[in-house]
């Protein structure tokens, strides 16, 4: 760059003036991108973006013109809110991307709690089982105690006229002790009710 | 009050500043009070003073107070990030954008593998991109917005979203006015 047979930068025949070797927009600004620069210099002036340039390191500058390059451009497009519009924008869109996860997201919260009471359920349906296991249980042992004495009451051993009388009896005295047992699952059964 | 240039009143933070009279009718008045010169001296070093009074002079009354907001802003953030300025901000809230868009889509999923299906499962991706690649995260990162700098009256959103005009929602930047402008090569 520089010299005689090239071509001066965009900045330099835009202002018309002469290209120098240390041109600082030369690197940047070439001259088949003519626009590049004459809107950076619309927005931003030359001496400006010529001073920003030298407070910066050489290897951040070209960032720093692309992104005022950016920034030109959305100026020109939108003249009242220039990026401030863009960013704007973008944070609204944060804003509803946040509800909308936030609503996502409790719903899944919602579902796997709703899981959670079925499994109660179940649990609740195996102690019932259990219940009658027991009930069946108790059943079988009168079986087997009426069968094992000969018990002429067989057909009547739940009568309380016939407990009464025979309170004293040792028969009787079986009798009374299986229908204690018997009470105690009934019992245990109405609690879950 | 504002435009008055009589002994009782201080000239604007701009003509204080640039050390010249502050004339009835200065275009700079209402918007730069005296008592916060600091805004004006970042909207000078970014802008210069006379490419702000060519772009006010080109905008309608009502308009001005939010460009001056909206230059301030920017001046503010290229003084703090002489590199990236406001572009720093826009690639970190792009960022955002696409996280929680991601996250968005994986609870959606979720939702549709427990047999459910909500409005918001079908809501349609709504993210635009910017035509610029995304910076590396600033080492100084922007605040949003403060009330000093939010624009005032309808959002730019709003403002700009019906005067778009074709292209299907893809190729529509609210922020843009619809135009389809021609910009750098970025």
């Amino acid at each position: 760059m520089g010299g005689p047979g090239s071509s001066p930068c965009a900045s330099c025949k835009l202002l018309r003036r002469r290209c120098a070797k240390d041109c600082i927009f030369a690197p940047y600004f070439p001259p088949d991108d003519p626009h590049k620069f004459a809107i950076v210099h619309k927005v931003f002036g030359a001496s400006n973006v010529s001073k920003m340039l030298q407070e910066l390191p050489v290897h951040q500058r070209a960032d720093a013109v692309n992104s005022l390059v950016f920034e030109a451009n959305a100026r020109v497009r939108d003249p009242v809110y220039g990026c401030v519009g863009a960013i704007s924008y973008l944070q609204n869109q944060v804003s509803q991307l946040q509800m909308q996860l936030a609503v996502a997201q409790a719903e899944i919260l919602c579902i796997q709690m709703q899981n959670e009471p079925t499994l109660q359920s179940h649990h609740q349906v195996l102690e019932l089982d259990q219940d009658h296991k027991a009930l069946l249980l108790n059943n079988n042992n009168i079986n087997n105690c009426n069968t094992n004495n000969n018990n002429n009451n067989f057909g009547y051993a739940m009568s309380s006229g016939q407990f009464n009388s025979n309170f004293a009896s040792p028969s009787s005295i079986m009798q009374m002790q299986m229908q204690m047992q018997m009470q105690d699952p009934l019992k245990q059964e109405s609690l879950w009710t | 009050m504002a435009s008055s240039s009589n002994s009782y009143n201080s000239p604007c933070a701009a003509c204080k500043f640039l050390r010249r009279k502050c004339m009835p009718g200065c275009i700079f008045a209402p918007y730069f009070p005296p008592e916060e010169p600091h805004k004006f001296a970042n909207v000078h070093k970014i802008f210069g003073a006379s490419n702000v009074t060519k772009l006010l002079n080109e905008l309608l009354p009502h308009q001005r107070e939010d460009a001056v907001n909206s230059l301030a802003y920017e001046a503010e953030a290229r003084v703090r990030d002489p590199v990236y300025g406001c572009v720093g901000a826009i690639s970190y809230l792009q960022r955002q954008v696409h996280r929680l868009q991601k996250e968005l889509d994986a609870a959606n999923a979720d939702l549709a593998h427990y047999g459910l299906s909500t409005s918001a499962a079908g809501a349609p991706g709504n993210v635009v991109d910017l035509v610029f690649q995304p910076q590396p995260l600033p080492s100084q990162q922007l605040p949003p917005l403060n009330p000093v700098y939010r624009l005032s009256g309808a959002s730019p959103v709003m403002n700009q979203m019906p005067r778009g005009t074709g292209g299907s929602y893809g190729t529509f930047l609210p922020w843009n006015n619809g135009h389809d402008q021609q910009g750098g090569n970025m």
